[in-house]
């Protein structure tokens, strides 16, 4: 290990271990004794929990935000009973013993742990396993659309190409006079369309294609072999809309062609040629989406190659803890993943000549396989091969009468593997292995995927060993899609949308609200994250994401937000109602989705703020309770139904800090339009450490937000997980300040945060070989 | 078009799952009485001086009456081993009329009797084309087998081809799962393997590599800090019970799995070869009773193979094209369709090799093969005598014989084919114009 590096990696080790020696509070302090008398006889012990109060008394709170919920709500059966400076000593002897972060560091080191891969990490090491076989993707450029040949004649002829131009979209009536009567018979013409899909949303696509003529549409076609996505060559009755479905992932170009001629096919014979009507559109339908026309943002006019995609259901990962985890595994995971390697080895052993570039009949195909399974093995073990394992990749070839046989069983060993399947810890230094698996640590946080040739050539030099090395990878592979597409994933697990959400609103109070609205509206969210982690120039500032008053309006969307565009227009940014928007908090997506048919909801906004963007440990409701029916208290506003309905001291634990963060956002009705009245909008809440804070209407709220330190915190912290899926508290206490130092001095640039984050978890806290295994006994 | 994965999905089953479904056999079904029909196609027509026996008669021993044993015609000597399971019908044509040229009705209509949609495929002659607007009988036949739960088999109808273009269109299909509905043939004998026994294959090569699993998870198990093992630990207890799945399921599924010679391309030189293992897989997924129904469809109609093999050069379409004054080309003619009658002999051999699983006699003794053409004779393009050769007992029809109709509509043929599967509530098939006196008796 370099010596630059060294000291740092100390520091960090010497402050867990110091931390564990001190404790932070003495065993004297007064709140030890009103602990034991009024809380052990439910919480036990060090708060490890009885049978009355099984859960771990643990928390995110400060000792402030504790020693008020203490007062209000603790003993249950007496809430009086402790209040004032009794409330705010066993706050502070809790809070340092046992409840917070640091007191549970002191106790349990959190340690980067093995882990298998998440779904979606299997989903992409075997995609791009695979496309490391078949040469580059096109670079991201700001091109849309799809390339266009228009041909005379009935097919392709190159000789009879007329013009060739960029179609941003396909959706074309050509009339009976065919796209130009000067320079095509209106009879017999040919467009040729090529060029790249690029998904947003993983899973199911259905294409759809709309044409009297003869079309085929061709998605994900490796060399265009293979039956074509959908095939109308044959015009048979009365049919003019195909369809067929395929699994894409998202945030990667699939290569695509669609094929039309308005002209007989089979024998050449002009003399039965009709001039007839002659249209085509390009529609599709992304998962849990509408059928609508492909947009041009999604197309590119590149050629990219093909891309293996498994296609087996996996059950899904674990999100307990707010970020999906391999942190189990079970037999229905197992089965997934054997038949996924079934599937995955089948279509490479179909492929094999052209990924191993070895024809058919070559004399040496069996050396030629081999090699190539020792290739894709050390790129899904993310390593060179030792002596053991390059045995173990080659024994199904020894003595094989039939090489395709023994690399597809080859290939379903490597895929088997948990060599493959987990993500190790760190262990005890090998240091040939250390560039290795900085490597991996870097794919899989950035792109959730194995690295790539430029990345396993800087592991081969050796060249990922300091901060400065790990930081110009980073910066280099941040710029691919599959970055892009995760930063993008993230914001949305951070806002809690990252999967689709089935809204539905009443049409009565909100007529024209349909699924084609929730569709627009969760791609207008989407819009406006790009937008901030992709400005067309200067930083990607996480500030923005509060304060931006400009919302993505496309012409279905405008009259129900008050926008005149004409019906089709594509998406443009709108300043909504005059500035009265504050970024992804007043965003309509996220507003509806927080919110009744009829009503608002404050609890669900106020919930959605203090858990996910100030990041507070809510616990459940005791009971589950149905919000008071509006119509049973019609003079009531919505604020005042939920502050009717949270009065008891019961729920003020929770709804004295959830309420009027809600409240902020209540001049928003239930698909997110202003209301016109920023009245009744005046909330407060307290932050771990500070004064409380008050502010009136959303954009008060925002202007809180951008400062504080809770948000910045909760922030960085999902970031932390979504990229790395360990826990940041295994980096250490100071791990977290240290990010959050950095991300004030570089001018919150979400993008650099990523690199601050990078170069943290390349290098994690490395067991020393003679330290004492940890064991499982937490209990103090 | 059916693609594999639409079947799939059809059946309720994600394509991913499949790999490991379905590949058990149906014990469900009674082994008695079970029939059988495999229809052969070949194109372009046939020879008719060299094809059809010269009266109609008796092909076995000189009956009572002193009539003289028919003889067979060179076309159809290959098939003199099974003379008295023999039955060859003329005078049985396709009448149907409406848009597309003569090569486009004859295959699109052969086994679906009726007209094809007006569409966009041009033939040689006549109007364009789309597919045909009803199901063939082969599916109509494999629908009433798979409503019954004594008679439905795991794929209720298979599709083979041999060198079928990688085209889809009125030429190149002539079976119909419904209107708008053409099912590509599957010439690949890989792909067909693959279709039969790839989840059993991949069973067993899963098997194969688990071993080497368990070694290869104890030394990554061993590198691992304490804390970590149990993962993996589990992990390994996970795949132990996997495999004792595998094990579980593999004793239920072995039957014989015919062994293919790895590595034959798809090319018209390999036509012989590609032939016989496709055979090979028929007979066996028969045996196996996979399904009841089998169609085999060698190239297309206006196919064009060149049967080097057989000393000609030129191909098969081509040379049909010639008059009949070009003695040369129906030499040739002859020897292309004496091949095609040596491969239906082979198919008859193998069948009559195999006893009856479960049942008496041979599997021809419960399999009818319906070998046919989508015209009577190439270059008139005629679709009256389709050249019709049916060979052993599964149907019931009284065989060893030259049968001649006069001129009858072939829908009536078809539902007869039909009626002997049990299925005599289907009073009408394909155009009903052309099924007026019901099925041909052949009994």
């Amino acid at each position: 290990m370099p010596s630059s590096l060294a000291p740092f990696l100390f520091a960090i080790v010497a402050m867990v271990a110091s931390a564990a020696i001190r404790p932070a509070v003495a065993e004297d302090h007064p709140g030890a004794a009103i602990y034991r008398e009024h809380c052990l006889r439910c919480h036990g012990d060090h708060g490890v929990g009885t049978p009355s109060a099984p859960a771990p008394l643990v928390g995110d709170r400060s000792v402030g935000q504790l020693a008020r919920y203490v007062a209000d709500t603790m003993p249950e059966d007496d809430p009086s009973a402790v209040t004032g400076e009794a409330a705010a000593a066993v706050a502070e002897w809790i809070h340092g013993r046992f409840y917070s972060s640091l007191a549970r560091d002191r106790h349990r080191p959190a340690r980067v742990e093995l882990a298998r891969l998440t779904v979606g990490q299997h989903h992409n090491a075997i995609a791009d396993l695979v496309g490391g076989f078949l040469g580059p993707q096109p670079p991201v450029s700001p091109e849309r659309g799809l390339r266009g040949e228009y041909f005379q004649g009935r097919n392709f002829d190159p000789a009879r190409r007329v013009f060739e131009r960029l179609d941003p979209t396909i959706g074309f009536d050509f009339g009976v006079e065919g796209p130009d009567p000067e320079r095509f018979e209106p009879g017999r013409f040919a467009i040729r369309w090529q060029g790249s899909i690029v998904p947003v949303e993983s899973g199911v696509h259905e294409f759809i294609v709309r044409t009297e003529q003869a079309v085929r549409l061709l998605v994900n076609h490796p060399d265009w072999d293979g039956p074509p996505l959908i095939d109308a060559w044959v015009k048979s009755g009365h049919d003019t809309e195909y369809r067929g479905t395929i699994h894409l992932l998202a945030g990667r170009p699939y290569p695509l062609r669609l094929e039309f001629s308005k002209a007989s096919q089979g024998v050449d014979n002009p003399v039965h040629e009709k001039p007839r009507r002659a249209s085509i559109e390009l529609l599709w339908r992304q998962p849990h989406g509408v059928v609508e026309r492909v947009p041009s943002r999604n197309l590119i006019p590149k050629h990219s190659p093909a891309t293996l995609v498994v296609t087996t259901p996996f059950p899904p990962d674990d999100r307990s803890i707010g970020y999906e985890r391999g942190s189990t595994v079970s037999k229905e995971w197992l089965e997934a993943v054997e038949a996924a390697a079934v599937e995955s080895a089948a279509a490479i052993r179909e492929r094999a000549g052209q990924l191993a570039g070895v024809k058919p009949d070559a004399p040496d195909r069996a050396e030629r396989l081999q090699a190539f399974a020792a290739t894709f093995a050390e790129r899904a073990f993310c390593r060179p091969l030792d002596a053991q394992v390059q045995t173990l990749v080659a024994h199904p070839f020894v003595a094989a009468p039939d090489v395709d046989a023994a690399l597809e069983r080859s290939l379903l060993l490597i895929l088997s593997s948990p060599r493959f399947l987990f993500r190790e810890p760190p262990l005890p230094a090998d240091p040939s292995r250390a560039s290795w698996d900085t490597a991996a640590r870097l794919s899989f946080g950035i792109w959730d995927s194995i690295p790539d040739e430029a990345l396993r050539a800087a592991a081969a030099r050796g060249a990922l060993e300091t901060p400065e090395q790990v930081e110009a990878e980073v910066r280099r592979m941040s710029a691919d899609r599959r970055a892009i597409a995760k930063l993008q994933a993230f914001l949305l697990t951070w806002l809690r949308v990252d999967r689709p959400a089935e809204i539905a609103k009443d049409p009565s109070r909100h007529p024209g609200f349909d699924a084609a609205t929730v569709s627009d509206l969760r791609t207008s969210l989407r819009l406006l994250l790009d937008d901030v982690v992709r400005p067309a120039a200067g930083p990607a500032d996480y500030r923005r994401l509060f304060t931006a008053d400009e919302v993505p309006i496309n012409g279905r969307l405008a009259p129900l937000y008050g926008v005149e565009l004409p019906p089709r227009a594509e998406f443009i940014p709108v300043r909504l109602d005059e500035g009265k928007r504050a970024g992804v908090l007043t965003h309509p997506y996220l507003l509806s989705v927080l919110a009744y048919p009829g009503e608002s909801s404050p609890i669900h906004r106020g919930v959605f703020l203090t858990r996910g963007i100030l990041g507070n440990v809510l616990k459940p409701p005791a009971e589950a309770v149905a919000p008071l029916a509006p119509d049973l208290h019609p003079g009531l506003s919505a604020r005042q139904r939920v502050t009717l309905q949270t009065s008891p001291a019961a729920c003020q634990g929770c709804h004295a800090v959830i309420n009027p963060l809600g409240f902020a956002l209540e001049g928003f009705d239930a698909v997110g339009r202003w209301r016109g009245d920023g009245s009744e909008t005046d909330g407060s809440y307290l932050p771990r450490e500070g004064p409380e804070v008050h502010f009136e209407g959303a954009d008060g709220l925002a202007a809180y937000l951008v400062a504080s330190a809770d948000a910045e915190e909760a922030f960085l912290q999902s970031l932390f997980h979504a990229l790395v899926k360990q826990p940041i508290r295994a980096w250490g206490p100071e791990a977290l300040p240290r990010l959050r130092r950095s991300f004030a001095a570089k001018g919150f640039d979400i993008r650099e945060a990523v690199v601050d984050i990078m170069k943290v978890a390349a290098f994690p806290p490395v067991p020393s070989p003679s330290s004492p295994e940890p064991t499982d006994d937490h209990s103090p | 078009m059916i693609t594999r994965r639409e079947l799939l999905r059809k059946l309720g089953v994600g394509a991913a799952v499949a790999p490991f479904l379905g590949n058990l056999p149906s014990f469900a079904n009674a082994p008695a009485a079970r029939q059988r029909l495999v229809i052969v196609f070949s194109p372009d027509g046939t020879v008719r001086e060299n094809f059809w026996p010269a009266s109609a008669g008796s092909f076995t021993a000189p009956a009572g009456d002193g009539q003289e044993a028919v003889e067979l015609r060179p076309i159809l000597a290959p098939l003199a081993p099974f003379k008295d399971r023999l039955l060859t019908l003329k005078g049985v044509g396709n009448k149907i009329r409406g848009d597309g040229d003569g090569h486009m009705r004859g295959i699109g209509c052969l086994l679906t009797g009726v007209e094809l949609f007006p569409g966009n495929i041009q033939g040689g002659s006549d109007t364009p084309a789309g597919w045909s607007s009803g199901l063939s009988i082969d599916q109509e036949i494999a629908g009433f087998l798979q409503a019954r739960p004594e008679t439905a088999t795991r794929f209720g109808s298979l599709e083979f081809g041999v060198l079928v273009p990688d085209r889809a269109d009125t030429w190149t299909r002539m079976v119909y799962a419904g209107p708008n509905k053409p099912v590509a043939p599957i010439d690949d004998p890989y792909q067909m393997f693959s279709r039969l026994y790839g989840s059993v294959k991949h069973r067993e090569s899963l098997r194969s590599v688990l071993d080497e699993l368990h070694e290869d998870l104890a030394r990554v198990t061993a590198t691992l800090p304490a804390a970590d093992r149990r993962l993996l630990e589990e992990h390994a207890d996970l795949v132990r019970g996997f495999e004792r799945d595998l094990a579980a399921q593999r004793e239920v599924a072995k039957h014989d799995v015919p062994v293919l010679e790895p590595g034959i391309l798809e090319a018209n030189d390999r036509m012989p070869t590609i032939s016989r293992m496709q055979i090979d897989l028929l007979v066996a997924a028969l045996a196996a009773d996979f399904t009841r129904v089998v169609t085999l469809q060698y190239t297309n109609s206006v196919g064009q193979p060149h049967m080097k093999w057989l000393g000609v050069d030129e191909g098969q379409h081509d040379l049909s094209h010639e008059p009949n004054s070009n003695v040369d080309a129906q030499e040739k003619l002859t020897r292309i369709n004496t091949w095609y009658a040596g491969e239906v002999a082979h198919l008859a051999a193998r069948l009559a090799a195999t006893p009856e699983p479960g049942g008496d006699g041979s599997m021809l003794d419960h399999t009818t093969i319906l070998w046919t053409n989508e015209l009577g004779e190439g270059n008139s393009h005629t679709r009256e005598d389709i050249p019709w050769v049916m060979i052993g007992g599964g149907l019931g029809f009284r065989t060893g014989r030259a049968v001649e109709f006069p001129a009858v509509p072939h829908n009536r043929l078809l539902l007869s084919l039909a009626h002997a599967f049990g299925h005599t509530g289907l009073d009408r098939f394909g155009n009903p114009d052309f099924c007026g006196d019901g099925p041909l008796g052949l009994g």
